[in-house]
C-alpha cells in the first residue's frame, strides 16, 4: 500500500537527526464493517515529547489509540518500536512494550485501597504481603513519580483527581515509556489540572514519551510539544506546536474555519421581573447513606434567563440536578413549580409539568443505547398522543416522530430502527437536547452538555440552549468549562462542598470571583 | 496476506440463520461420520428420522405436542431475557400451573365449556402465584431472581410428588405417582393435536403484538435497555421487573395447564419433562424476537422427537443426550461465527465513532 | 403352561375389573419369525444391574429362541409424555408386540388403543383391553420368606425399607416382609422411606443411611440397584435385596434377594403373539415360576435358613401365610379372623400394615 511517510520538517525541535522514534506509524488502517476507522496514519513519537492528538468525535483517535495499545490488529500498516516492526497480540504485549494508556473512564476497583490497586493483576506484586508492605510499597511508587497519592485511602473516597494519579501511577509503574492519555483533563478541577501537567512535564523531561488525547485546545496548546490532526480517519497534519495556532488546528480538525461564540445575544430583550417557573426554598439532600451531599439552599429560577452552575465536579451538581429534575426527593425544604407544591413528586410529573433535563451521562441516564433510535427518541412523550395514550404505543408513530425530531435537531440518521449507540456523540447529544427542548416549556436543566463533543457539535449545542432561552425557558446550564458558563449565563451560581456559595449576576461576575468561590472562599473573604 | 475479521456489534438476522444453518450441518456431519464409524448407515438413520418426525402423521402430531409446552416456556423465559431477567423456574411455574388446573379438573363438577377456561386461568394464576414471592424480592430487594427461581421448581416438583402419590394418588389404575384422568380435556383437533396446540401459538403471536403495541412492552424494554434511562424517564422500574416477572410465571403456568389438560390428562411426577428448563434453550434460540420462539420451540421439538428416534433405533440415551449437547453447541458457534464478518472497505464514507 | 398360572378366574371374580374385558378378544393374526419385530420399553437402564436387568435377560432368551426376529429396546423412558411417544415410535417403525416393562398407564393405553393390530403387555399393569394385557410376579411370598429371616436376623426388631414410590408394591413388598418378621418376632416394625425414584444410588444410599441411624438392623427395599446394601455393609447391619443376587456389592450383609427370572414368560408370550394365539390377559408369575428368593448369604446361619425355608415349602405346596386378622397401621383389623387375602388383593394393597411407619 502506498504510504505517506511523516514529514521530516515536522520533527521536534533540537533533535539530533538519526534519532529513532519510540514509536513509529506506517501506512495504519483499521476498517469496520463500511468504515474507514483509520487509513494510512504515519506518524513519530519520540522519547522526551509530549504529543497531542486532536481531532472532532469520530475522527478515528480512539481506533488509533488502540491499534497502538494491542486492543486491536491493524488491518494495514505497521508499528515500529525503537526501530524495530512489532506486532502487539494484544494488551498485554503493548504493556510489556512500555505503552501504557490512562482510559477516560477509570478501570479501578472502587472498594479496594489505592495500594491494592496499584499492585492488581502485576507480575510484580509479591505472593504474600501485608497491607502495611503494600502501602509502603505504594508510597515508594509515588515518590519515584512524583504522584502524590493516599496509598491507604479506598479509591471510591477519592477525588477524581486522585483517581486518575492512581491510574497513571499503576501504568508508569509497569515500566511505562510511552502514556497515553484520553482526555485526562474532562474531569478534574483547574488546581488538579496544573498538577496533572506538571507531573506530564517532568515525565517527559525524564525520557518518558505522551500521547495526549484533549478537545481543550488552549490546555493542547500550553502543554504539548508537537500535535497532530486526524480528520475522518486519515492524519491531516504533524505540527511543532510553536509553529501553529489555535485557528489554524480548528480548521484542519473540521475541514473549514470555526470559533465558539463568546456570547449568544438574545433575540428578545431580557426580562427582570420575568416568572419564576421553579424555585427552591431551603432545600437540601442526602445520599442514600444519609450523607449530606447538598445543604439548604434557596434558588430561583427565572423564565428567559440561563443560570450557570459553577463548580468544581461532585460538590453538589449532580444532587442539584437531580432535585431540579425530581429524580431524588429532597431531604428538606420545599420546590415548587409553576406555583405548585411539587416536594417529592416523580420525575414524571416534573416531566410532564414542562422540566426537561439533559443529564451528564446521557448514554447512562438518558438513553437506552441498545434500544433504536425511534425508541429513545419517544422516551418523554411515549405516554401521550400521537405515539400512545392509554395503554397504547405506536411504533410507526415513534418512528415518525423520531424523523421529525431528527430533522429539527439536524441529524442524518442512518435510519431510525438503527440502535442509539450507533450514532456518534454529537447528534447522540443534539438529539438528547432536541428531544427535552420538546418537553421543556417550563424549565431545561443541562448537565455538562459539552462534554464529549466536538466543537462544531458545541457551537450547535450552545445556540439550542439560546434559543430555549429566547422562548421564555429557564435554563441551568451546569458546566466545567468556565468560558461556557461566562458565554450563556445571565446569573451564575456558584456551589462548593454542597453549598451554594452566591449567586452571581453576569455583569457584576469575573473569572477571579467565581474561581475563589468554586475553591470555598466566602464572598466576605474575596472581599476581605 | 492475511484476513482480518471484524465482530459485528448488531448482527443482521440472515447472517445468524446462515450461521446456525451451517453449524447444524456440522453437527450433523460430526454425528453421521461417528454413527458411520459405529457402523450404522447413516443415511438409513436420516431417513428414518426424517420418516418419524416430519415424513409422516405420526411424527407431525408428536412435533406438534413437543412445541406445544415449548413454546409457552420458551415465551416465559423469553419475557423476562427481554428486559435482563432470567426466570430459572419456568419448571416450578409449570407444575403450579399444572396442580392448580388439576384440582380444577378433578374435583370440579361444572360443564366442560365453564371448567376450561377457569383451568386456563387457574393455571395462569397458579404460575405466578408461584413466582410472585422471587419476582417481589427481585423487584424491591434486588434478590437475584436465578437462584430463587431456581429453588422454587424443586419445591413444586416434590408438591407434584406428594400430590400424585398422596391425598390425589390414583388407586384404580395404579399408576405410577399419577392421579386419576382428569374428567375435562382439552378438546382435540387434529389427531393428538389438541386445541392447546394452537392456544399456546395463539399466545406467542398475541404477547408479540401485546408487547411492540403497549405502553407496558415499551416500558419494559427500557427498563431492560437501561433502568438509569428508565428512571429518568420517570417509569417505574420495580413495578416493571414484577409485572415482566409475574407475566414469565403465568405463560409458565398456562404451559402446566395445557401439557395436563390436553395431552397428559393426569398430575404427574414426571410431568413437567423438563420443559422449564427446555424453555431457557428455546428463549436463547429465539434471540431478540418473539414471533421467533415458534420456530425455535420447532427446532426444539424436532431434536427432541429424534432423540426418541434414535432411541427406538437403539442407540442409547446417553449417546442421544450427547448429539443434543452437539446441536446446541454448534447453534451457539454458528451464532457466535456469523457475528465477525470481513471488513467491507468502501473508501467513500466517513469515519466512525472512535 | 407350567411357568405361569393365568388368573382368569381370579379376575373374573374382582368384580370391578373384569369390566375392563371386552366381550370377544380376537387373537391376532401370527407372523412369520424372519418378520418379527418385538420392542421392549424399560423403565430403567438396561446396565441398572436389577429390574431391567432382569427383563434384558428375558429378551436375550427371546432371541436366543427365535434367532430370526428382531428385537429392539428403548432404556430409561419417563413418566411423562414422552412415554407415549417412544411406544408410538415402536409402533411407527412396525413392532408386532410392545412389552413396557412398568405400568405406564395412560401413555400405554393410549398407544394401544390407536393400534388395535399391535399387541401390549404392560408390567405391574391394571388395563386389560382388545389389545392390551398386563403381567406381574407374586413378590409377596418371597418377600414373606425373607421377612422370616429378618425377624430372626435383627436383633433391635427394627427393619428399614427403602421404597420408590408410596405404590402397591411397596405396600406388599414392605408388609408382606414385616408379616414375615411378625410371625416369629412379634414385635418387629418396619420403618419406610420414599426417594421417588427406582434408580437413585445418592437417593437410596442416605435413605439406607438414614435407617440405620435410626435404629434398623436390617435394612430390605425396592431399588433396582445395590446402593443400601453397600451401606449395610459398612455398618454391619443386615440387607435384603430385589431382583437379582446383588451379593457381591456386601457379602456379608447380604441375607437373599426377592429374585425375578421373566425369561420363560416371555418367550412363551412371545410365541403365543408369533403363532398367533396371543390373546390379551392377566398374568401373575408366581413363587418357583418366575420369582423367588435368591441363594441364603454366607453369614446367613442354618437355623434361620431352615425355619424360612420351611414357609417357602409349604408356600410351594399352596399355603398362604395372608391369612386374618390383620391390621392396618392405624390399628384397624383390615382382614377378618380366617379370610386370605387373594393375589388380586395383594397386587393392589394400598394400606400399611400394623408395624409400619412412613407409608401413609
Amino acid at each position: 500500500m502506498l504510504e505517506t511517510p511523516p514529514d521530516p520538517a515536522t520533527r521536534p525541535a533540537g533533535l539530533a537527526p538519526g534519532v529513532p522514534a519510540l514509536l513509529g506509524l506506517r501506512g495504519i488502517a483499521k476498517y469496520f464493517p463500511g468504515v474507514i476507522a483509520n487509513e494510512d496514519v504515519s506518524l513519530d513519537v519520540y522519547a522526551g515529547e509530549i504529543h497531542a492528538l486532536l481531532g472532532e468525535n469520530g475522527a478515528g483517535k480512539s481506533t488509533l489509540m488502540n491499534v497502538v495499545t494491542g486492543l486491536y490488529q491493524p488491518d494495514a500498516g505497521e508499528l515500529i518500536l525503537d526501530g524495530y516492526g512489532v506486532q502487539f497480540a494484544g494488551p498485554d504485549a503493548a504493556i510489556a512494550a512500555g505503552i501504557g494508556m490512562v482510559h477516560q473512564h477509570f478501570k479501578l476497583v472502587s472498594r479496594f485501597t489505592v495500594a491494592e490497586n496499584l499492585h492488581l493483576g502485576w507480575g510484580e506484586t509479591p505472593r504474600r504481603l501485608s497491607p502495611r508492605a503494600l502501602e509502603a510499597r505504594a508510597d515508594a511508587l509515588s515518590a519515584q513519580f512524583g504522584l502524590p497519592i493516599r496509598s491507604n485511602a479506598t479509591v471510591e473516597t477519592l477525588s477524581a483527581g486522585e483517581q486518575q494519579r492512581v491510574e497513571i501511577l499503576r501504568v508508569l509503574s509497569r515500566g511505562a515509556r510511552l502514556l497515553i492519555l484520553d482526555e485526562p483533563t474532562a474531569v478534574l478541577s483547574p488546581v488538579e489540572v496544573a498538577e496533572l501537567f506538571r507531573a506530564l512535564r517532568r515525565f517527559r523531561d525524564e525520557g518518558g514519551a505522551v500521547i495526549i488525547i484533549s478537545h481543550k485546545l488552549d490546555e493542547i496548546m500550553s502543554l504539548s510539544d508537537r500535535i497532530s490532526v486526524l480528520r475522518h480517519g486519515r492524519l491531516v497534519g504533524t505540527h511543532r506546536t510553536a509553529e501553529t495556532t489555535i485557528p489554524d488546528l480548528v480548521t484542519e480538525m473540521i475541514g473549514r474555519p470555526a470559533t465558539l461564540d463568546e456570547s449568544y445575544p438574545r433575540s428578545v430583550p431580557r426580562d427582570m421581573a420575568a416568572a419564576t417557573p421553579m424555585v427552591l426554598h431551603g432545600v437540601s439532600a442526602r445520599d442514600d447513606r444519609d450523607v449530606i451531599r447538598l445543604h439548604p439552599l434557596d434558588l430561583e429560577l427565572r423564565a428567559g434567563e440561563v443560570l450557570g452552575v459553577a463548580g468544581v465536579t461532585g460538590n453538589g451538581q449532580p444532587e442539584l440536578g437531580e432535585l431540579l429534575t425530581g429524580l431524588r426527593a429532597p431531604s428538606g425544604g420545599m420546590i415548587t413549580l409553576n406555583g405548585r407544591d411539587v416536594t417529592g413528586a416523580s420525575a414524571r410529573v416534573f416531566s410532564h409539568n414542562g422540566v426537561g433535563h439533559v443529564p451528564e451521562d446521557r448514554l447512562r441516564h438518558a438513553l437506552a443505547p441498545s434500544l433504536s433510535v425511534a425508541d429513545n427518541a419517544v422516551l418523554r412523550e411515549y405516554d401521550r398522543p400521537p405515539v400512545g395514550g392509554g395503554g397504547r404505543f405506536s411504533a410507526t408513530q415513534a418512528a415518525d416522530f423520531a424523523r421529525t425530531l431528527a430533522e429539527r435537531a439536524r441529524v442524518m440518521l442512518p435510519g431510525v430502527h438503527v440502535a442509539i449507540r450507533a450514532l456518534s456523540g454529537g447528534n447522540q447529544q443534539r438529539l438528547v437536547l432536541e428531544r427535552e427542548i420538546r418537553i421543556a416549556s417550563a424549565v431545561l436543566v443541562a448537565s455538562y452538555p459539552s462534554r464529549g463533543l466536538d466543537i462544531g457539535a458545541i457551537a450547535a449545542m450552545r445556540a439550542m440552549l439560546a434559543q430555549a432561552r429566547d422562548r421564555g425557558v429557564a435554563v441551568v446550564l451546569m458546566s466545567e468549562d468556565l468560558d461556557e458558563i461566562f458565554a450563556l449565563s445571565d446569573r451564575i451560581a456558584v456551589l462548593c462542598a454542597g453549598r451554594l456559595m452566591a449567586v452571581i449576576d453576569r455583569s457584576e461576575a469575573d473569572r477571579d470571583r467565581i474561581g475563589a468561590l468554586m475553591s470555598g472562599r466566602t464572598e466576605g473573604s474575596v472581599a476581605a | 496476506m492475511s484476513v482480518h475479521m471484524t465482530r459485528l456489534s448488531i448482527v443482521p438476522a440472515r447472517r445468524v440463520a446462515i450461521g446456525r444453518a451451517l453449524g447444524l450441518l456440522v453437527a450433523v456431519m460430526i454425528v453421521g461420520i461417528t454413527l458411520a464409524a459405529m457402523g450404522r448407515p447413516p443415511l438409513e438413520l436420516l431417513t428414518l428420522i426424517l420418516r418419524s418426525t416430519v415424513g409422516s402423521r405420526f411424527g407431525i402430531e408428536d412435533l406438534a405436542l413437543f412445541m406445544t409446552p415449548l413454546m409457552l416456556t420458551g415465551a416465559a423465559v423469553w419475557v423476562g431475557v427481554r428486559v435482563g431477567l432470567w426466570n430459572i423456574g419456568a419448571e416450578g411455574q409449570f407444575y403450579a400451573g399444572a396442580v392448580a388446573a388439576s384440582a380444577i379438573g378433578l374435583f370440579g363438577t361444572m360443564p366442560a365449556i365453564v371448567e376450561i377456561p377457569l383451568m386456563a386461568v387457574g393455571g395462569i394464576l397458579a404460575g405466578m402465584v408461584w413466582i410472585a414471592l422471587p419476582a417481589a424480592a427481585r423487584a424491591w430487594l434486588g434478590v437475584s431472581e436465578i437462584v430463587t427461581t431456581l429453588l422454587l421448581n424443586f419445591v413444586a416438583s416434590l408438591i407434584v410428588f406428594y400430590l400424585a402419590t398422596g391425598p390425589w394418588a390414583d388407586h384404580v389404575t395404579g399408576a405410577l405417582a399419577s392421579t386419576e384422568r382428569l374428567r375435562v380435556g382439552l378438546p382435540e383437533v387434529w389427531g393428538a393435536v389438541h386445541i392447546g396446540f394452537f392456544l399456546s401459538l395463539l399466545a406467542v403471536i398475541a404477547l408479540a403484538a401485546f408487547l411492540s403495541r403497549s405502553r407496558f412492552g415499551y416500558e419494559s424494554a427500557v427498563v431492560g435497555a437501561n433502568p438509569e434511562a428508565a428512571r429518568y424517564a420517570g417509569m417505574a422500574v420495580s413495578r416493571n421487573v414484577l409485572i415482566v416477572l409475574l407475566l414469565s410465571g403465568g405463560l409458565a403456568g398456562l404451559a402446566g395447564m395445557i401439557e395436563v389438560s390436553g395431552t397428559v390428562h393426569r398430575l404427574q411426577g414426571g410431568l413437567a419433562n423438563n420443559y422449564g428448563y427446555l424453555g431457557i434453550v428455546v428463549a436463547i434460540l429465539a434471540r431478540r424476537s418473539c414471533l421467533a420462539l415458534i420456530p425455535a420451540a420447532l427446532l426444539m421439538g424436532f431434536i427432541l422427537d429424534t432423540g426418541i428416534v434414535l432411541q427406538t433405533a437403539q442407540i442409547s440415551a446417553s449417546a442421544v443426550l450427547a448429539i443434543t449437547g452437539l446441536v446446541m453447541m454448534a447453534i451457539a458457534v454458528g451464532d457466535e461465527l456469523s457475528a465477525y464478518a470481513r471488513p467491507a472497505i468502501q473508501p467513500k464514507t466517513s469515519g466512525q465513532t472512535s | 403352561m407350567t411357568a405361569l398360572l393365568t388368573r382368569r378366574a381370579t379376575l373374573l371374580g374382582a368384580g370391578g375389573l373384569a369390566a375392563l374385558r371386552p366381550a370377544a378378544a380376537s387373537a391376532l393374526r401370527p407372523i412369520r419369525e424372519q418378520d418379527a419385530l418385538i420392542a421392549f420399553g424399560h423403565t430403567g437402564p438396561v446396565t441398572d444391574g436389577g429390574w431391567t436387568h432382569q427383563h434384558d435377560l428375558g429378551v436375550e432368551a427371546v432371541r436366543a429362541a427365535f434367532p430370526r426376529l428382531k428385537t429392539i429396546f428403548v432404556e430409561s423412558i419417563p413418566y411423562s409424555a414422552d412415554a407415549t411417544r417412544i411406544f408410538r415410535q415402536f409402533v411407527a417403525e412396525g413392532a408386532q408386540m410392545v412389552m413396557a416393562t412398568s405400568n405406564y398407564g395412560d401413555f400405554i393405553r393410549d398407544v394401544a388403543d390407536r393400534a388395535p393390530e399391535v399387541a401390549f403387555m404392560e408390567c405391574d399393569g391394571r388395563n386389560v383391553s382388545g389389545n392390551l394385557g398386563w403381567y406381574y410376579i407374586t413378590h409377596w411370598y418371597a418377600s414373606y420368606i425373607i421377612g422370616i429371616a429378618a425377624g430372626l436376623l435383627s436383633k433391635s426388631g427394627r427393619l428399614g425399607y427403602v421404597a420408590s414410590f408410596p405404590i402397591s408394591s411397596v405396600y406388599a413388598g414392605a408388609n408382606a416382609t414385616l408379616l414375615g418378621a411378625q410371625s416369629v418376632n412379634p414385635n418387629a416394625t418396619m420403618q419406610v422411606i420414599s426417594i421417588n425414584a427406582w434408580f437413585d444410588p445418592q437417593g437410596a444410599n442416605q435413605a439406607g443411611a438414614a435407617l440405620v441411624d435410626s435404629g434398623c438392623d436390617f435394612l430390605c427395599g425396592i431399588m433396582d440397584e445395590p446402593a443400601y446394601l453397600r451401606v449395610a455393609q459398612e455398618r454391619h447391619v443386615w440387607a435384603a435385596m430385589w431382583n437379582t443376587d446383588m451379593r457381591r456389592f456386601g457379602p456379608d450383609a447380604y441375607v437373599s434377594s426377592v429374585t425375578l427370572d421373566f425369561a420363560p414368560y416371555y418367550v412363551q408370550q412371545i410365541g403365543d403373539r408369533l403363532r398367533g394365539t396371543w390373546r390379551p390377559d392377566a398374568h401373575f408369575l408366581t413363587l418357583g415360576h418366575g420369582v423367588d428368593r435368591d441363594a441364603w448369604g454366607r453369614n446367613v446361619p442354618e437355623s434361620v435358613r431352615m425355619q424360612a425355608d420351611a414357609a417357602r415349602t409349604k408356600m410351594l405346596a399352596g399355603w398362604s401365610p395372608f391369612v386374618g386378622p390383620i391390621h392396618d397401621a392405624s390399628g384397624r383389623m383390615r382382614v377378618a379372623p380366617g379370610q386370605t387375602m387373594d393375589d388380586m388383593a395383594l397386587y393392589s394393597w394400598d394400606w400399611p400394615l400394623r408395624g409400619v411407619s412412613g407409608l401413609a
